[in-house]
């Protein structure tokens, strides 16, 4: 956190509909949430809530909805302080939209939910249902009201939970997360509606790109502390204020040059192309594993899976993984992607061949895959059950049987890989959810997989966690297979990418052939191209700003003189801002602004300045 | 016990008389299991925005039948089944049964898959109760080679499968119970008879989050499995089952307050909507009179004339 404690102006807004004043909230252990908090917030106004993991974003918003009380301070709706009789009355009319859908979809069927928010507030059923299946309809899940929740994808599950709350018509819409783990046909969905909402908005995210499309102030938590407030475009424009927070995201928006991307471009699909070009022995943590000959570490063919109830899932999977390699697997939710993972990993067995290192897998040998591969899954809460950090990464080690002195010296490898060193007594449950990624990463490689996969790893953290996840992966030597909608992840780790639609791969090609087909992204319903006008924009404006420093100017403008009031060309030396388009090439080194002498700008006390008249 | 009928029989008959029936039982059950997964798997995928037929919207008697009315006549017509002595009367309740069920219209397969669900305790009754039963004055006993001690009573089978009929009768019920009317409703008209509003909630939420929590529990599980878990007897098996659960409880608790959150953010104020608007009609008292009329005469036919 940056040295800026002063107390925070409080931005005036006209007849607030929340203010909030001196909050103060602390956890049940006594640690602080919140501290100091001061802020007003205008009817109608679009505010992105941003910081890092722990900042307090959600008690934050747990606050404006009445969920917790203030240990101190105020927090006032409408004028009034949520409490009592009108904090029952406000919750009616500020929806809240939690990170995980299934926390909030608790009735039978979705119409159901999405009437319940209008029957609390006391709307007869009839009219209920009405304004139920219309919210329904307005999220595209009008065909799916008499559907159970449990029976329905993340995606739809999320909007079924937006529909919940559009359902009530809230004048106020507080949104956790919206967009996390969604595919980009579902967070484009999400972009539509919310831009049509008319109410106030505030909303959570680590993702400044969909934030910077949607809002348009921008309020910053540090551990507790209200850090900053200013309009969005201002936020995203200042890198160094982002890295400060631990949101610099910057790194998403680097264009990789054409020549680099070619240079990275394996070779015709299924051949033997390896990481950066390196040499054909690659490792995994320190283990040596060498591909000889052309033998795939990995290959399926015609491969086959249905689930129990006969629904097809995967079919004709012909996919072949040389030792090395790095593969994504991108389609959109429910394409079978997660599936194929489990019959790769030996948790569901299909038909058809499959092959690891040459030798086709048969019953017994599946149930030794996991000696061989290893996954970090898209929640790492399923895969991390241990009492401290340590247990975690021994727990395989101790699988496999590794001796005691092998086992230490793996564990301190992997959690140094990571940089978690000094984390071995740590709770897993207690750590940040960047640190129990890597922790679930770590937990994998001290098991020196041959193939390691990462269903969505950057799901959930913030961008200071993405960007040393990203660090990690790219420096690790070992074949790797990547599930992700994160295109920029996809493009910076992996050479070859896989498109799978319906339980089909539909397209095996390189990834930069893949960035550079549109065709592709319509044809799953994926629209992998729609941030690039967002990202494009805040590219400028990162390198589009304000500098004010003293210079001279010959020029001319009105001025005064006592009582004349005229115009002529002079020169004089003062401090104005000027707005330039430069690169940055890097944070602390010098740059060069180009000339833009014709702009406007004020003078002040300018008539009792001497200049000269030509 | 002179008057006790033994029947010596070679003790090669023994097996068969045991592992026929388990086999044929058990065959049974495959092929039941087997067509009801294969039926149960979706064709083509349901129309969800209109309600499904056997969630309430049904044109059956029973689909529109007063749900309280129902509730009452069913458990108390189990009660009835449940007290019933002689097999007769038991089978009779098993066609009475069959015919309620036809006239429900219920998923066939999900009857197939709760009868399948009381198989092995069935199956435990027809095998146990044939050896354990007490021999008494009339009853006729196998005995098999020389194990006089394996005594295999003829009434111990009736018995058994008199318990059987009474179970699948019972079991047969529990569909048009269960699937003519949505949860919430069947749960609201327990809680119009005088079940707490606050059970009926409880199991209307544990309902909607087992699958949420068998979800999350299957994935632990997978989380496991990808690192070399394999359950054995021993002590690290114990502990990281331990570990397993705790980790479940804590995600569970976790989950209750949040959904506890979600609810309250939403204005709930310790009751849910009241899903349907209940109202008694004739016609609902005339069904239950009748069917109730049917469980006395089984119960007369049971206690009077047998």
């Amino acid at each position: 956190m940056h040295e800026a404690l002063e107390p925070f102006p409080i931005k005036s807004v006209n007849a607030p509909l929340f203010s909030i004043r001196s909050l103060d909230y602390t956890y049940p252990d006594q640690s602080p949430a919140l501290t100091n908090i001061n802020l007003d917030i205008a009817a109608g106004e679009r505010i992105a809530l941003v910081g890092q993991n722990g900042s307090g974003k959600t008690t934050l918003i747990k606050q404006l909805c009445g969920l917790l009380q203030p240990i101190g301070g105020e927090v006032m709706y409408k004028r009034e302080p949520l409490r009592g009789d009108h904090l029952e009355r406000s919750r009616l009319e500020i929806g809240l939209l939690f990170q995980d859908p299934d926390d909030q979809l608790f009735c039978h069927t979705l119409l159901d939910d999405a009437a319940f928010g209008p029957r609390q507030k006391g709307v007869c059923r009839q009219d209920a249902e009405a304004a139920a299946l219309n919210a329904l309809n307005l999220v595209s899940l009008s065909d799916m009201a008499y559907k159970g929740p449990h029976n329905l994808s993340f995606g739809q599950k999320k909007r079924a939970a937006l529909a919940g709350l559009l359902a009530m018509n809230p004048d106020v819409l507080l949104l956790d997360e919206p967009t996390a783990n969604l595919d980009p046909r579902q967070e484009q969905l999400f972009m539509d509606l919310l831009g049509r909402y008319q109410g106030t908005l505030i909303c959570i995210s680590h993702d400044l790109i969909f934030l910077y499309e949607l809002c348009n102030r921008a309020v910053v938590l540090d551990k507790g502390h209200l850090q900053h407030d200013y309009t969005i475009k201002e936020l995203v424009s200042q890198r160094n204020e982002l890295k400060a927070h631990g949101l610099d995201f910057s790194f998403r928006l680097i264009v990789t040059a054409p020549d680099s991307q070619e240079s990275c471009s394996p070779e015709p699909v299924g051949g033997s192309q390896h990481h950066n070009g390196k040499a054909s022995t690659i490792t995994a943590a320190d283990s040596t594993i060498t591909a000889a000959d052309d033998t795939p570490l990995v290959d399926l063919k015609d491969y086959n899976y249905r689930y129990p109830d006969g629904t097809q899932a995967l079919g004709g999977i012909d996919l072949s993984i040389t030792a090395g390699e790095r593969i994504s697997i991108v389609g959109e939710n429910g394409a079978g992607k997660t599936t194929l993972l489990s019959c790769l990993l030996g948790l569901r067995q299909g038909s058809g061949l499959f092959c690891l290192e040459g030798k086709q897998v048969t019953g017994r040998d599946r149930k030794k895959l996991w000696q061989k591969m290893g996954m970090v899954f898209q929640d790492c809460a399923d895969q991390l059950f241990c009492s401290s950090v340590e247990e975690e990464v021994r727990f395989g080690l101790i699988q496999l049987g590794c001796s005691k002195a092998e086992i230490n010296r793996r564990v301190e490898q992997a959690l140094a890989m990571v940089h978690l060193e000094g984390f071995k007594k740590r709770v897993p449950l207690h750590m940040s959810g960047g640190e129990r990624k890597r922790l679930a990463l770590a937990s994998v490689l001290a098991m020196r997989p041959r193939l390691l996969i990462l269903d969505e790893p950057t799901a959930g953290l913030d961008p200071r966690g993405e960007a040393l996840l990203l660090e990690i992966i790219k420096d690790l030597d070992v074949t790797l297979l990547l599930v992700s909608h994160d295109m920029f992840f996809v493009r910076e780790l992996t050479t070859r990418t896989l498109v799978m639609h319906q339980g089909k791969i539909l397209e095996d090609l390189p990834v930069h052939s893949f960035m550079n087909d549109t065709r592709l992204g319509n044809l799953n319903g994926l629209s992998y191209t729609c941030r690039e006008q967002s990202s494009s924009a805040i590219r400028m404006l990162q390198h589009e700003h304000e500098h004010s420093h003293l210079h001279n100017h010959l020029h001319t403008h009105q001025h005064r003189h006592g009582e004349v009031e005229h115009d002529h060309f002079h020169e004089h030396l003062h401090e104005h801002n000027h707005r330039f388009i430069h690169h940055h090439p890097g944070d602390q080194q010098q740059h060069d602004h180009i000339p833009s002498r014709y702009h406007d700008h004020d003078h002040p006390g300018h008539h009792s300045e001497e200049h000269d008249h030509h | 016990m002179s008057d006790v009928t033994s029947i010596t029989m070679p003790l090669w008959q023994l097996p068969v008389i045991i592992l026929l029936p388990i086999a044929s039982v058990a065959a049974l059950m495959a092929l039941l299991r087997r067509i009801s997964l294969i039926q149960s798997a979706p064709e083509e995928e349901r129309d969800w925005s209109v309600p499904p037929f056997d969630d309430g919207a049904g044109t059956s008697l029973l689909h529109t039948w007063d749900v309280r009315c129902k509730i009452v006549t069913i458990l108390i017509h189990s009660f009835v089944v449940a007290s019933l002595i002689h097999l007769k009367p038991a089978i009779c309740a098993v066609a009475l049964s069959l015919t309620i069920l036809a006239i429900s219209r219920v998923s066939l397969v999900k009857v197939v898959m709760r009868l399948v669900a009381i198989t092995g305790f069935i199956s435990m009754f027809l095998i146990i109760m044939p050896f354990s039963a007490p021999i008494h004055h009339g009853d006729t006993v196998l005995i098999f080679g020389n194990m006089g001690w394996a005594s295999f009573n003829l009434r111990g089978v009736l018995l058994a499968v008199t318990i059987a009929a009474k179970a699948v009768a019972i079991t047969l019920l529990m569909e048009p119970l269960l699937s003519t009317a949505p949860l919430p409703v069947t749960l609201y008209g327990l809680s119009r008879l005088g079940v707490p509003e606050m059970v009926s909630q409880m199991v209307l939420l544990s309902y909607r989050y087992l699958h949420v929590f068998r979800h999350e529990a299957s994935r632990m599980s997978s989380g496991m499995k990808v690192r070399g878990f394999r359950k054995q007897s021993d002590m690290a098996t114990l502990h990281a089952v331990a570990n397993f659960l705790g980790m479940l409880f804590v995600r569970s608790f976790e989950r209750t307050e949040r959904v506890f959150d979600a609810m309250r953010a939403r204005g709930y104020r310790g009751s849910f909507p009241d899903p349907v608007e209940l109202s008694l009609r004739g016609r609902d008292l005339i069904l239950t009179g009748v069917w109730l009329t049917a469980a006395t005469l089984l119960i007369l036919f049971d206690r009077i004339l047998l």
